[in-house]
C-alpha cells in the first residue's frame, strides 16, 4: 500500500491539503486518531467570510450564525466596533466546527482521498535515513504506511515535525490556554463577535462571546500560558460570566478546552515532509485565529504536492514552493502581529483604555495597521517609541 | 526526596493537547483522547500543571488527585 502523500490529521488543514492534491490526481491517505472527524470540537468556531472565496464547503449546514462585525471592549468597557470586512480573520460566520470539519473531509473524499479513523501515527517510516512514510497504530495493529510525502496536519501538539527534527515545542509565552462553554438560555441578541480585554478579565488574552443563535453563544477565554496557574482559565471565565447579567443565568450545553499557538511562523518543509495549519503555527498571534490560514495553506500544500507528483520529484527544493507561497501570502502578517502581541502584552490596562478611547469614534474606512498607528501616534505622541518597530513592519 | 511527577486526572482531561505542546521534555502523549504523562521523562518543571486551563494536571501523590 503506497501513497503519493500520507496526511496525519483530518482537521481543516489536513482535509484541504488532501482535497487539492487528490483533485489533481494524487493518491492520498488521511490518518485520524479520533473515532469521528471534528469531534471533540477544540475551537471558538469563528471564521472569516473569506472562507467563501476558497469554495471548499458546500451548503450552509456548517453555519450557526452570520455576524455583522466585531466589538472589542477595553478593560474599562470602552467599545470599538469593526464591521465584518475590517474585523480580520475572526468574524464572519460562527460555525459548527464538527460539521465544518466533516464537510471539508467529505469534499476531500469526494475528490478521491482515503480516510482512516482510529489510526494514530507514532513515528516516521525511514529507510537509509530517508522519510518513506509513517508508522501508525490501528487498534492493536501496527501499520507501515508508505508515501512519497508526509504531511503533519496534527495540530497544536504536533509530533510529526519533531520526528523530522523541526523544533515545534512551544514556550508558555507562545501559547494561549483556553476553555469555552456553549451557553444556552442567555440574552445576547447582538450580531457581533465580542472580545473583552484586560488583566482582570483574561491575562495575556481575551474573553470572547460568539453568538450561535438568539439565546445560544460560545463564551470562552484564552490566557497566556506563561501567566497561567492550574485551572486559572476556567476560574476567570466563571468569574466573567457571573458579572454579566445577560450571561449569568445561562446553562452550559458543552464545555471544551483548547490550546492556541501564538508563535512566530516556523519552518514548514523538511526533505519530503510538510507541516500545515496549527502544526506549522499558522495562527495570528493577536487574535489566535487559525482556520483561514489552515485552509489557505492547505490549498498551497495540496497544489504543491500535486506538482511534485506530476514531476515525480519529492525533494526539499520542489516542496519548498509551498513554504514560499504561504509565507508570502500571510507569513509577514503573522510576524508583524507577533511583534504587535509583544507590544500589547507590555501595555498596562490604562494604556489599552486610552487606545480604545482614541479609536472608538475612528471611521475604519481604511483599516490597516499603519493607519491605526498613525491615528494613535497623532493623539498620543508618547506612544511613538513603543510603536516604532511595528510601524517599520507595517510599511515593509 | 525525589521531586513529584505531574499526573493527569483522566476524568477531567478534555484532550486539548496544550500540555503536550509546551512540555520541554516531550513527556506527555495523547492516549485514547486523554493526556498521559510518561513519569520517566517528567522533570517536574510544572509548565503543564500551570498550563492546564481546567486544572486537570496535578502532582503525583496529592490527596485529592489520586
Amino acid at each position: 500500500m503506497k501513497y503519493d502523500a500520507v496526511i496525519v490529521g483530518c482537521g481543516p488543514a489536513g482535509s484541504v491539503t488532501a482535497r487539492f492534491a487528490a483533485e489533481a490526481g494524487a493518491k492520498i491517505l488521511i490518518v485520524e486518531r479520533r473515532a469521528e472527524v471534528g469531534v471533540p470540537v477544540l475551537c471558538g468556531e469563528g471564521v472569516s467570510q473569506k472562507v467563501d472565496h476558497f469554495k471548499v464547503l458546500e451548503g450552509k449546514r456548517w453555519i450557526a450564525a452570520k455576524m455583522e462585525g466585531a466589538r472589542v471592549f477595553s478593560p474599562n468597557g470602552t467599545k470599538i466596533t469593526l464591521s465584518a470586512e475590517y474585523a480580520g480573520n475572526e468574524t464572519g460566520y460562527v460555525v459548527y466546527r464538527d460539521i465544518f470539519d466533516q464537510e471539508l473531509a467529505r469534499e476531500a473524499a469526494q475528490k478521491g482521498a482515503e480516510i482512516m479513523l482510529n489510526t494514530c501515527a507514532i513515528d516516521l517510516l525511514k529507510k537509509d535515513g530517508k522519510i518513506k512514510g509513517i508508522i501508525a497504530t490501528h487498534f492493536d495493529e501496527t501499520l507501515e504506511i508508505e508515501a512519497n510525502v508526509v504531511v503533519g496536519a496534527d495540530g497544536v501538539e504536533s509530533r510529526v515535525g519533531k520526528w523530522a527534527g523541526i523544533q515545534t515545542t512551544l514556550k508558555p509565552y507562545d501559547l494561549e490556554t483556553c476553555v469555552q462553554y456553549t451557553l444556552c438560555n442567555i440574552d445576547w441578541g447582538s450580531p457581533y463577535c465580542d472580545f473583552f480585554l484586560g488583566k482582570q478579565v483574561a491575562p495575556g488574552g481575551y474573553v470572547w462571546v460568539f453568538p450561535k443563535g438568539k439565546d445560544v453563544a460560545n463564551v470562552g477565554i484564552g490566557i497566556l500560558a506563561s501567566l497561567s496557574e492550574s485551572g486559572k482559565a476556567l476560574h476567570f471565565l466563571d468569574k466573567f460570566i457571573a458579572t454579566q447579567p445577560e450571561l449569568k443565568n445561562g446553562e452550559p450545553l458543552r464545555v471544551i478546552t483548547g490550546a492556541d499557538p501564538v508563535a512566530e511562523p516556523i519552518q514548514s518543509v523538511k526533505d519530503n515532509l510538510l507541516l500545515v495549519g496549527d502544526a506549522a503555527r499558522q495562527v495570528d498571534p493577536i487574535t489566535g485565529g487559525g482556520l483561514m490560514h489552515a485552509i489557505e495553506a492547505g490549498k498551497y500544500a495540496g497544489e504543491t504536492i500535486a506538482k511534485a507528483v506530476e514531476k515525480q520529484r519529492f525533494d526539499t527544493q520542489t516542496l519548498s514552493e509551498y513554504e514560499t507561497w504561504w509565507k508570502n501570502a500571510f507569513g509577514k502578517k503573522l510576524h508583524r502581529n507577533y511583534v504587535a502581541k509583544e507590544i500589547m502584552l507590555d501595555m498596562e490596562d490604562k494604556t489599552l483604555d486610552m487606545l480604545a478611547d482614541s479609536l472608538k469614534d475612528y471611521k475604519f474606512e481604511e483599516f490597516s495597521t499603519l493607519s491605526i498607528i498613525k491615528a494613535l501616534v497623532t493623539k498620543h505622541p508618547s506612544l511613538l517609541v513603543k510603536l516604532t518597530p511595528l510601524m517599520k513592519l507595517a510599511r515593509a | 526526596m525525589a521531586k513529584p511527577k505531574a499526573v493527569v486526572k483522566k476524568e477531567k482531561c478534555l484532550a486539548c493537547g496544550g500540555c503536550i505542546s509546551v512540555c520541554p521534555q516531550d513527556a506527555i502523549l495523547m492516549i485514547s483522547s486523554k493526556a498521559v504523562v510518561n513519569k520517566g521523562q517528567c522533570n517536574s518543571c510544572s509548565i503543564c500543571v500551570k498550563t492546564c486551563p481546567i486544572g486537570a494536571i496535578n502532582w503525583e501523590g496529592k490527596k485529592d488527585e489520586i
